[in-house]
């Protein structure tokens, strides 16, 4: 393997172009109209054009990617996350171009990729799952048919999109009333977010810690689980904050955990990357959720906690490699690691969107702090894509102290020009429930729901008072030259500023 | 100079003038001393005076973005962004600085990013209360809902769902 073309944008081509680095691979980046400038392309060895920005016209065409893998020369290809990465025909693209797909092979993808063809294999595993629908229910299904099968299952439960994945084409239903509504909802977000509006029902447990196993598993039989994930901390079922291990899971929880995440991964011939997702309720037993068949965004806290650098094993898997690593290091978390997912989201502002350019930006550094992001001073934040801008992770010798070095490193974290939900993170890691991990899924919803919640940045007089005379100060000793060249027109307290200054 | 600046709910009247290398501030009914150096276009090293004292020892590290309104930025200090707008004295006008301080008159509100409405959530002359949605945008993949800021009544709706709409654009105004 001489040179991988990255399938992807963002921090995570970042994070593959630098693994393909760390081994001496070259690198071809690929790249949508406004992206030209993006930091992947920059340190990439060679960045090809694949179309418009919209991603249906280029980070998705696989037409337009596997042409490019020709033409340059790649012999592989690494998805990274999101857009094609649990796209079958695109595996099978891959492999019919000569192409060698650095994850697991089409048919795992399309078995594991389907929820109901999941949970089946995840029960012949011997693996719990959560009581729910085996058979989707398609578009044709009627509402009288769906209420029938609710019925069975009873309320609340989950509405979920069978192609689905990141919180796309799912709701929760409280009662046989709110089903109609949530069904039209779920499955037109699941056809226009994955093309196909079939959905499955599952019984909601009511107060579960969303726990996930990592595994990798090579080409000659050894699957190989890890230290355990918990990602409870998510907002409208995406996860914002992940950490390893969990408070919540022993020795002895781990090690079921983990077998049985190895179990459903060895029954399918899984390979490569991939990560099982487990909902774990209040008296310790837990549910298959779903399988990844991927690299995971959070993936940075498994190695952080096992010292194993998870992409480029992928790459190792991918030409043949055994993967000979000990499995007991893997079970046995090396301290503690968080992750904060930065967006370009203004959180005290219902989360919109915030993109745009970045006018300053100050990463933080110094002890146990990593910052992947796919930012630069003066990149734009596109409007076409996931606003995710940056994954702050923290390693500490315990819990708490990765708690403060992470706070210590958000406070140092400037993005400027755009909103960040930097913010949202200091609010959440002064929250006395999160400091004593006294939390699960519904966690955020519940306390940004509840009555009487303010704003998350409180702005003290002391603090308002030191921007006021910073901002006084920057008017009052801003270089003339700026004004003569600024874009923005002259205005009066400029000039006066400068009249002021003659006298 | 004086300049009137407006910060969380409050406008500050501050006073800044040179005092040898160094600058004095006055804000409100506070007076501090500033030894200020310029670290970048938009950063700022700042050693502050603390209550009762002339030597300026508190350290504040301060950057800034323009908005784009001249004198609108984002103040980041303390691992706080804290947006302000800075004005010449009486700049605000007497009734804006009312408006900005208690945060009372219309709600004009815009579209944040170019987009399309996916649902509009209330009609013109209904009551809206706080936080209460308004109007549902789709872009950046993810279906966001524009809220009331404060309790009010819809005047005027200007897009129905299915619309596309740029950056800026005009949605409702409540009043």
């Amino acid at each position: 393997m001489k040179k991988i073309l990255i399938a992807n944008r963002g921090e995570i081509a970042v994070r593959v172009i630098r693994a393909c680095r760390d081994m001496g691979i070259g690198t071809v980046a690929i790249y949508s109209e406004c992206d030209r400038a993006a930091l992947h392309v920059r340190l990439a060895d060679e960045a090809w054009p694949v179309g418009p920005s919209a991603p249906r016209e280029s980070y998705l065409r696989i037409d337009a990617i596997i042409d490019v893998a020709k033409k340059s020369g790649a012999d592989a290809v690494h998805p990274g996350y999101g857009f094609l990465a649990e796209n079958e025909d695109f595996a099978a693209a891959c492999r019919d171009a000569g192409l060698v797909f650095i994850g697991p092979s089409p048919e795992a993808i399309t078995l594991m990729g389907s929820k109901t063809a999941a949970r089946q294999a995840a029960i012949k595993a011997g693996v719990p799952v959560v009581p729910g629908t085996e058979e989707p229910l398609s578009e044709q299904t009627s509402d009288a048919d769906v209420l029938a099968v609710a019925e069975g299952i009873g309320y609340p439960l989950m509405l979920k999109a069978v192609a689905g994945g990141g919180g796309k084409g799912m709701r929760m239903v409280a009662s046989a009333e709110e089903l109609p509504a949530a069904l039209r909802a779920a499955r037109s977000e699941a056809q226009s977010a994955f093309g196909d509006g079939a959905v499955y029902l599952e019984r909601r447990i009511l107060a579960p810690r969303h726990i996930e196993v990592q595994l990798l598993g090579d080409h000659h039989g050894t699957v190989l689980p890890f230290v355990e994930r918990e990602c409870s901390i998510q907002r409208r079922h995406q996860k914002v904050v992940e950490e390893s291990p969990s408070l919540a899971v022993s020795p002895e929880l781990r090690r079921r955990m983990t077998s049985a995440a190895a179990a459903v991964a060895r029954t399918v011939g899984y390979t490569n990357a991939g990560t099982i997702e487990f909902l774990l309720d209040t008296d310790g037993s837990f549910f298959f959720l779903e399988m990844n068949t991927r690299l995971q965004v959070e993936h940075p806290i498994t190695e952080m906690v096992t010292g194993v650098d998870l992409v480029q094993w992928q790459i190792r898997i991918a030409r043949g490699e055994r993967l000979d690593l000990a499995p007991e290091s893997l079970l046995t978390p090396r301290a503690h690691a968080i992750e904060c997912r930065i967006y370009a989201e203004d959180p005290d502002h219902g989360f919109l969107p915030s993109p745009g350019r970045i006018q300053g930006l100050r990463v933080p550094q110094g002890p146990g702090v990593r910052d992947d992001s796919g930012a630069y001073e003066g990149g734009d934040v596109p409007i076409f894509y996931d606003p995710m801008i940056s994954k702050l992770i923290t390693w500490g010798e315990t819990r708490d102290h990765a708690i403060a070095r992470m706070k210590r490193a958000l406070a140092e974290y400037q993005v400027r020009g755009i909103r960040t939900t930097i913010p949202f993170f200091q609010w959440l890691l002064d929250d006395p429930d999160f400091k004593a991990a006294r939390f699960d899924t519904t966690f955020i919803d519940r306390k940004m729901g509840a009555p009487g919640s303010g704003p998350l940045q409180v702005i003290d007089t002391a603090h308002e008072e030191l921007a006021v005379i910073a901002a006084a100060v920057h008017m009052f000793t801003r270089p003339p030259a700026r004004v003569a060249t600024a874009s923005a027109p002259v205005s009066q307290w400029q000039q006066a500023g400068r009249e002021e200054a003659l006298r | 100079m004086t300049f009137e600046i407006a910060a969380g709910n409050n406008v500050h009247t501050v006073s800044i003038s040179r005092k040898g290398a160094l600058l004095q501030v006055a804000i409100g009914d506070r007076t501090v001393v500033v030894d200020a150096r310029r670290v970048g276009e938009l950063e700022l090293s700042l050693l502050v005076s603390t209550d009762g004292s002339a030597r300026p020892v508190q350290c504040v590290d301060a950057a800034l973005a323009a908005h784009k309104t001249a004198g609108d930025f984002d103040v980041h200090v303390a691992g706080r962004t804290i947006p302000v707008q800075v004005r010449l004295a009486g700049g605000f006008g007497r009734q804006n600085k009312v408006a900005a301080a208690a945060g009372t008159g219309p709600q004009r509100i815009i579209a944040p990013m170019p987009g399309k409405i996916v649902r509009v959530l209330v009609k013109a002359g209904d009551e809206v209360k706080a936080r209460q949605g308004l109007v549902v945008v789709e872009a950046m993949k993810m279906e966001n809902e524009l809220r009331a800021a404060r309790d009010g009544r819809v005047r005027d709706v200007v897009v129905v769902a299915g619309q596309s709409v740029d950056a800026g654009t005009l949605l409702l105004v409540v009043e």
